[in-house]
């Protein structure tokens, strides 16, 4: 065996040229399909990250009706109080509760249509959307807290400023219209302008008062340990209420992204394969012709005694040694391009775009272990299939015949 | 008039840590339609002296003539237009294009020459004929025998009427019979074109057929001999 | 010339299975690239058509400004009778005057802020395709009538002959009120239309929010997407200076650069691809010269310029890239074709389609462009790769090259 490998290696750069191509062939498919399944992992994770923290949550509980009809009307049919109490301590990394109803908010100058979140801040600040270093203005305090944050950008199309006074109207349970004035005491950022532009925050008590629901609620948030694994959460926060509460993941919340999140492991596997592929034309050939230079040798090898298992398995040892080495470079281009970018990449140019995709301007990279590991193990086991053939038909030559083949 | 003129040309080669003279201070003059032979035991120096007649290789010091132009100070290009008009190539056997057949490895050299395309095949034609060849036209080197390749690169090397064609050992792979055949093939192109020959050869039965027989011993020229 | 030819194509067959190894990964990359690339073309067009098509037309007149705030204040006057001069000078594109704002609608038992619009009834359903959308009732004629998306009714809890009280604030800011009849509802597909919007007759909507003869955008919809540009450059010419003329890229900025991502991430596979099949190439290039240094050892002593000899492994190459652009383009054009016929659906797209407007079955088409531009920049690239094992014949001495095995 140590012969063979010996041999193998010798071979292998015999024709250092030829070899170099093809371990560039390999080393750049190998670090294409890491560095690009790093972009697009990056990509989905971020976008599920984000997707969550405006969904948000892994796992939420509400009335069954929300979902076709998400206003006031379908509040959750447990009080607050009491769900409070049956969430605590139950080892989720965080929950908590708010109130969330379409409104429609009017500057002095301007109107728009918003959604409404009574929160309660503290427990928010785990998971919220706003940027909580960059507001303008202050975060809010508590769940009494009289006061609106808004986004920057609804702040500049209702032409109003911080300080202000604005009108927001939404509807009660019974279908008549509740108006109050409120001051803006933070104008906040968040990573997509649509958000800016979507939610107006306050205190949950005071939307609560507002629109004559006290201690009701529209939703229950619970986040878990991993985006990936919430079968485990949804199970408990099921065990919490009983069945007029609808609990749903956050994959059934947001379908897109859900989706997303498939379509995109899947789009690895493909991508690692189909480039293997375009690679193996290029291995395939560079045996072929390894074994093609060298009839007579194999010819002398198998005249001397040696048995055809061993020219193939020499052969394909060769295969995977040039496959080996291949990896190993292309891993370790991979990982550096990956490390080139520790911010990620600014895509802010096509950030519209982006937005339409759901996905933020910044590209993160995530180089995970699994997807490394994918795509050499893809590459290891279709690269000794594709050395097979050559390698069979080497260990077939007639000695006699190929110690006398003249080129 | 001289087909080929040497001035005391030099070439050394280093082998390892030793200084090979393949030519030592070589001078000689070989007249219009001669027929010589260079003969010498291996590494005499016989086909590094023809491999700079031809402008394979490019001398040390001295002065070679073709035809009263000199020749050892051209560049790569001239020299492979020099070639290519002016002389004719003979090698050992396997030396034509295994995917061409008679006919094209001997238009091949013409097209390159951009001789048109119709007179091309005639002169092809009408030269594998005088070779002997007629019939074989269409065959690939791999269905003719080693005389018959040797043939079509004689046609090949005199098909454009080059004055000097130089050939390398050329029946070093060749039994007698074939041999004797190529001699009588290059005695007849002699006499009947006045093209002159130059044979390196260490093969006694081919020295036979020289009007002149230049022996060389290490790089140097030791024998001089004209014949009948 | 034709000698030269023969002589390069043979010389591909002396190693078929070299030969049809490298043509493989040619044919392999030019496949997926005809696929992809039809695919994506179809997807772009259909993804421009349906969005435009369904509301913002491929262009439209503004007030200056008013794209980026989309104020009640920045108004064409008289849009009217602007919308029906440009008719006149355009008779072939669909123009339609529109009016926006922005009110709280609401039903008996509910109450959404929506946004309204004020259509022309008579032109609406050429600029637009809502109109034609309506599945339930019928487009508004003139009067208090509306229509609405379904999921904005399904809300409201509405249906046709329904109230609806919209509330907001005209174009001076005052207060502004209208009960209107709700005479159809539409579906377009598009859930941010369907849940959000509400269109009523446009002369209503300036008595309402006090327009006083003016309007918002006036949309318009050039015969085709390839003429917009055109029509564009003539329209502008016609328009008064204190009035802006926006593209669609402008419109939906967001649509432009999901394309643009799309394409530089795919451009990413598109290179790896072609840059695998160049090393390909560059491997059998090198090959079948370090073979044959004898053969052109013995060519160059004859005389033959090492250039001409560069060429013909430069033709050899070529031979190749045309077969591989031949089968390529003939293998991924029926592959091409035939989900062209059946559909394509990736696994889990559903979701994903409607959120760029997009059907779940897309049917790719196949133009001469789609056929032939990655297989010919594959053989582009392949003739690149074969550059150095040519330039390298420059390099090599006869004398050595015969001695050669």
């Amino acid at each position: 065996m140590r012969i063979l490998i010996k041999l193998a290696w010798r071979n292998l750069f015999r024709n250092h040229r030829r070899t170099l191509i093809m371990l560039s062939a390999i080393t750049v498919g190998v670090w294409a399909m890491i560095f690009m399944t790093a972009m697009t992992q990056g990509m989905v994770s971020q976008m599920v990250h984000d997707g969550i923290s405006v969904i948000p949550g892994h796992v939420q509980a509400r009335n069954p009706n929300y979902g076709d009809d998400p206003t006031v009307n379908n509040l959750l049919p447990v009080p607050d109080s009491g769900i409070a109490g049956r969430l605590e301590g139950r080892g989720f990394s965080s929950w908590s509760t708010r109130l969330s109803v379409p409104a429609v908010i009017s500057s002095e100058r301007e109107s728009r249509g918003v959604t409404l979140l009574g929160i309660d801040p503290e427990r928010e600040a785990d998971f919220t959307f706003v940027d909580l270093e960059t507001i303008d203005g202050r975060y809010l305090e508590g769940v009494s807290d009289q006061g609106v944050l808004i986004g920057a950008k609804l702040l500049e199309r209702l032409k109003t400023r911080l300080g202000n006074r604005i009108v927001l109207m939404s509807q009660t349970p019974d279908n008549d219209i509740a108006d109050r004035g409120f001051r803006i005491v933070g104008v906040f950022n968040a990573k997509v302008e649509l958000w800016e532009e979507t939610w107006v925050l306050t205190g949950k008590e005071t939307l609560q008062t507002m629109l004559g629901v006290p201690d009701q609620v529209t939703e229950a948030i619970v986040f878990g340990d991993n985006y990936r694994q919430v079968d485990e959460v949804a199970d408990s926060v099921g065990d919490v209420f009983d069945n007029s509460v609808s609990v749903q993941r956050w994959t059934e919340l947001d379908r897109y992204l859900g989706t997303m999140l498939e379509v995109m492991d899947g789009f690895t596997l493909v991508w690692v394969v189909v480039i293997f592929l375009a690679l193996s034309f290029g291995l395939v050939n560079t045996l072929v012709m390894a074994v093609f230079e060298r009839v007579r040798e194999i010819g002398l090898m198998l005249a001397l005694g040696m048995r055809p298992s061993s020219i193939l398995g020499q052969i394909v040892i060769e295969s995977m040694l040039l496959l080996i080495i291949g990896l190993a470079l292309g891993n370790v281009l991979a990982w550096l391009s990956v490390s080139a970018f520790p911010d990620g990449i600014d895509v802010s140019i096509v950030a519209k775009g982006m937005e339409m995709m759901g996905a933020s301007s910044i590209l993160m990279l995530d180089l995970r272990l699994q997807d490394v590991v994918l795509a050499n193990s893809v590459v290891l086991i279709l690269g000794f299939l594709a050395s097979l053939s050559p390698a069979w038909r080497a260990s077939r030559y007639d000695p006699i015949e190929a110690i006398h083949k003249v080129d | 008039m001289s087909a080929v003129r040497c001035v005391d040309v030099c070439k050394t080669y280093r082998q390892g840590d030793e200084d090979i003279h393949a030519l030592d201070h070589v001078s000689i003059e070989i007249a219009n339609g001669g027929f010589v032979c260079l003969s010498a035991p291996s590494g005499g120096g016989k086909t590094t002296l023809l491999n700079a007649i031809g402008g394979l290789d490019v001398p040390d010091s001295g002065e070679i003539y073709i035809d009263e132009q000199r020749i050892d100070n051209l560049n790569k290009g001239e020299l492979a237009a020099l070639r290519l008009q002016k002389i004719g190539f003979v090698f050992q056997a396997f030396n034509l294009i295994p995917v061409l057949s008679a006919r094209e490895n001997v238009e091949f050299v013409m097209q390159v020459q951009g001789v048109a395309a119709d007179k091309r095949r005639s002169l092809a034609m009408s030269i594998l004929d005088e070779v002997g060849l007629g019939g074989l036209e269409e065959r690939r080197p791999a269905e003719m025998s080693g005389g018959q390749q040797q043939r079509v690169a004689v046609a090949r090397a005199i098909v454009s009427r080059p004055a000097l064609v130089l050939a390398d050992e050329p029946t070093a792979n060749l039994d007698s019979k074939t041999s004797d055949e190529l001699m009588e093939l290059f005695t007849e192109l002699n006499t009947h074109h006045r093209t002159t020959f130059i044979i390196a050869t260490h093969d006694r039965r081919v020295m036979s057929y020289a009007k002149r027989l230049i022996k060389m011993l290490d790089g140097r020229i030791v024998d001089d001999i004209a014949q009948a | 010339m034709i000698l030269t030819l023969r002589l390069a194509w043979r010389n591909l067959w002396r190693h078929a299975r070299r030969t049809w190894l490298t043509i493989g990964a040619m044919v392999f990359s030019n496949v997926l690239l005809v696929f992809m690339i039809s695919f994506q073309f179809s997807v772009y067009d259909l993804m421009i058509n349906n969005s435009l098509r369904a509301f913002s037309g491929h262009m439209q007149v503004q007030a200056p400004g008013y794209i980026d705030d989309g104020s009640m204040r920045q108004t064409v006057a008289e849009i009217v009778p602007l919308a029906s001069r440009l008719r006149q000078d355009f008779p072939d594109a669909d123009i339609a005057a529109r009016a926006s704002g922005f009110v709280l609608a609401s039903s008996e038992q509910r109450s959404y802020g929506i946004a309204v619009y004020g259509v022309e009834p008579a032109f609406e359903p050429s600029a637009s395709s809502i109109p034609g959308l309506v599945t339930d009732g019928r487009f508004v004629e003139s009067g208090d009538e509306v229509i609405i998306g379904t999921v904005l009714a399904r809300n409201l809890r509405v249906s046709v002959g329904d109230e609806l009280t919209m509330l907001g604030s005209g174009r001076d800011g005052s207060f502004a009120a209208a009960v209107m009849t709700i005479v159809g509802i539409f579906d377009s597909g598009i859930p941010d239309l369907d849940r959000s919007i509400a269109e009523i007759p446009l002369a209503t909507f300036q008595e309402v929010f006090y327009m006083r003869g003016s309007g918002h955008q006036i949309v318009i919809n050039a015969p085709t997407i390839d003429s917009a540009s055109d029509y564009r450059q003539r329209i502008r010419a016609l328009l008064p200076d204190d009035l802006e003329l926006h593209d669609w890229t402008a419109l939906q900025p967001g649509l432009k650069q999901a394309i643009t991502a799309d394409l530089s991430s795919s451009f990413f596979v598109y290179g790896v691809l072609v840059i695998l099949v160049a090393f390909s190439v560059l491997n059998t290039g090198l090959m079948s010269v370090l073979e044959r240094t004898r053969e052109f050892g013995i060519l160059m002593a004859l005389g033959i310029a090492p250039g001409r000899l560069g060429r013909l492994v430069l033709l050899e190459t070529a031979l190749m890239g045309a077969i591989g652009i031949l089968l390529g383009a003939l293998l991924g054009g029926i592959l091409t074709a035939y989900f062209g016929v059946t559909g394509f659906v990736v696994p889990g797209m559903e979701e994903m389609a409607v959120r760029f407007n997009l059907p779940a079955r897309l049917y790719p088409g196949i133009s001469v462009v789609t056929l032939f531009a990655g297989p010919f920049v594959v053989f582009l690239v392949s003739i690149l790769a074969t550059l150095y094992p040519a330039f390298r014949l420059n390099r090599l001495q006869p004398v050595e090259a015969m001695r050669a095995a």
